[in-house]
């Protein structure tokens, strides 16, 4: 497992339902090196989503084991894991979820701001990461004045900016249209190329899959298939 | 810690309208509270002060016999002080009469006063240039009640030690203004000696005044009363009134912190996206509550500077006008000024200040206690609650 990035061993993750429990995940064995440009696609309820959750340590596994960066995110403390999110994993969400409060660069600097990294080093890190989405000139600009290709780039450059080792992107492009959800996964490629990030999506788009490198299928939350593709750059 | 202060700060400044509003809300109770206990404050400095000055000196030695809520202790409450105890002692001798102003009945108290004394502000020097064989001062309130004016006549009948009745006709020699009801309504001040003259009790005296020089002793047969225990029931009243205020403004203050409960309350329920990407960007909940709470509370920093925007002008021209009031301590049967000036001290100020930032902090935290159930997955969804 030396040189894995993320291992997941036997994950089995159930909710509570009224009286009984429904199994999201189960007994999925993976694991994922550095700089991989993977996703997990399958129909909706198929675990997609619970995968990113745990991997982010947002949810936690009922069962088996989940190794994020080194560290077993089921016996995390609340803290140790705020912990690793913020050091290491950025979040893309399918709505955006940008501060409506904030302007574009705000929105970019808050990741450094938990960081506590300096007002110089934040301003320089914000404008490089403006500069690889593309809205260099939309700094001062509020979420609400953005169109959602545009937002969906700020979410990026927000993900982005502290430079993590992981992204998890859940359904990034399901907002948008064909010509932005191209534009979105290009400038995602770009930086995994570039930045040798691990980009993880949850996805049953398309156009997104034309993307990914490697395309783990999930069935009712076991994995029916795991394929590594080759190397290919999408056209719109 | 910093980070909150600075991400709670920059939420309520850019959201605008809001937050002024909210804040102006709670800035009524802050003023209002000010306001009020300024006035109460006001109020109490002057009317101890009044009391002071006109009647209680800096403390009494009251005959043991003698209590001051009783009149039936008058007759019998009274005795001689040798001479050489009443250094800084103003003596006043009390007794019952009737006075028959235009053929009315009106039973009065009489006060026979040292006429030199300067202790207190009753003015004995116009007894004392009087040339008018029985002249009285009387307070306004008594002259209006007894439509009485200066350089009037009355017939006053009274009975002396031995319980044998006497009348003789009083004139009004002045009448003076004081808002001090305890000296004023139905009172008749007279000279000491002629009291002495018409009561048969020559040499004896109910109680003294005493002045900022006098020392007090154990005398027998005599108690003193310093000025705490003296003015106690006046502080008492004033403490109830400001009691009875608190009920007032504390009602304001519920309805400012609800409207920061609610705002909050509404504010976390709309914003658990927000709140599930914070956790998601790597804060911990205890610090998204942080930020909550310190929003919450920032509204009644943000309400202070607002009420003293508008409250401080209002508050000096207040100190220095004063504000006037209808009735007087003669109909309230309390020592009140007809011009009260509210005295806002900084320590008001601040107790307010920081009974604003508790209570306020206390709503918020209790607002944002239900980000400690939220699932972040569903917060990030907006299905959290």
């Amino acid at each position: 497992m030396q040189g894995k990035i993320i291992v997941i061993e036997h994950l089995v993750k159930r909710y509570p339902i009224g009286e009984g429990e429904f199994t999201a995940l189960k007994d999925v064995t993976l694991t994922f090196d550095k700089g991989e440009f993977a996703g997990f696609v399958g129909p909706s309820g198929s675990g997609k989503t619970t995968m990113l959750n745990i991997i982010g340590s947002l949810d936690r596994p009922t069962e088996g084991m989940v190794t994020v960066e080194g560290e077993d995110v089921s016996g995390l403390s609340a803290k140790a894991s705020a912990l690793l999110r913020k050091q290491h994993i950025g979040f893309i969400f399918q709505s955006f979820n940008l501060l409506p409060v904030y302007n574009v660069f705000e929105n970019v600097e808050l990741s450094l701001l938990l960081l506590k990294k300096s007002a110089a080093e934040r301003k320089k890190a914000v404008t490089d990461a403006l500069e690889w989405v593309g809205l260099q000139d939309m700094a001062g600009k509020k979420p609400p004045q953005l169109s959602g290709g545009e937002s969906q780039r700020v979410a990026i450059a927000r993900a982005m900016v502290k430079r993590p080792n992981i992204v998890l992107a859940d359904e990034p492009t399901a907002n948008l249209d064909a010509a932005n959800a191209h534009i979105i996964m290009q400038t995602m490629q770009k930086l995994n190329e570039e930045l040798k990030t691990t980009f993880i999506f949850a996805t049953h788009d398309e156009k997104v899959m034309k993307y990914l490198k490697r395309i783990i299928s999930l069935q009712d939350g076991r994995v029916a298939k795991d394929e590594m593709l080759e190397p290919k750059t999408a056209q719109p | 810690m910093m980070l909150s202060l600075k991400l709670a700060y920059k939420n309520l400044i850019r959201a605008g309208l809001k937050t002024w509003l909210n804040a102006l809300a709670l800035s009524f109770a802050f003023v209002l509270i000010i306001f009020y206990n300024g006035l109460i404050d006001g109020w109490n400095n002057e009317a101890r002060q009044d009391a002071i000055e006109w009647q209680d000196g800096t403390g009494q030695l009251l005959n043991a016999s003698y209590d001051p809520g009783d009149p039936f202790t008058i007759e019998e409450g009274h005795g001689f002080l040798p001479d050489s105890k009443q250094k800084n002692l103003t003596p006043i001798l009390v007794w019952q009469g009737t006075i028959y102003p235009q053929g009315r009945m009106m039973p009065v108290l009489l006060k026979g006063i040292d006429v030199n004394q300067t202790t207190i502000k009753i003015p004995t020097n116009i007894l004392k240039d009087s040339s008018e064989e029985y002249p009285v001062v009387i307070g306004r309130a008594m002259a209006t009640a007894a439509h009485l004016h200066q350089g009037d006549r009355m017939q006053l009948r009274w009975r002396d030690h031995n319980g044998t009745f006497d009348a003789a006709e009083m004139t009004v020699a002045g009448i003076f203004e004081t808002n001090v009801p305890f000296v004023d309504a139905g009172q008749l001040w007279m000279p000491l000696r002629r009291l002495w003259d018409m009561t048969g009790l020559k040499g004896q005296v109910t109680l003294f005044v005493a002045n900022e020089y006098y020392t007090p002793k154990k005398i027998a047969g005599w108690e003193f009363l310093d000025q705490k225990t003296l003015l106690k029931p006046l502080t008492d009243i004033i403490n109830a009134k400001k009691m009875g205020g608190a009920i007032m403004y504390m009602l304001l203050l519920a309805i400012g912190l609800l409207v920061i409960f609610d705002t909050q309350a509404l504010s976390i329920f709309r914003r658990q996206k927000e709140i599930g990407t914070y956790i998601a960007m790597g804060l911990s909940k205890p610090e998204v509550i942080g930020i909550f709470t310190i929003e919450g509370t920032m509204y009644s920093i943000f309400a202070t500077a607002m009420g003293l925007l508008y409250g401080a002008p209002l508050f000096i021209y207040f100190a220095k006008t004063g504000i006037s009031f209808s009735v007087s301590g003669d109909t309230m049967g309390i020592i009140i000024a007809p011009t009260i000036y509210p005295v806002y001290g900084v320590g008001l100020i601040l107790n307010t200040f920081i009974l604003l930032v508790f209570s306020a902090a206390f709503v918020s935290l209790l607002a944002a206690w239900k980000i400690v159930k939220m699932n972040p997955v569903e917060a990030l969804k907006g299905k959290a609650l």
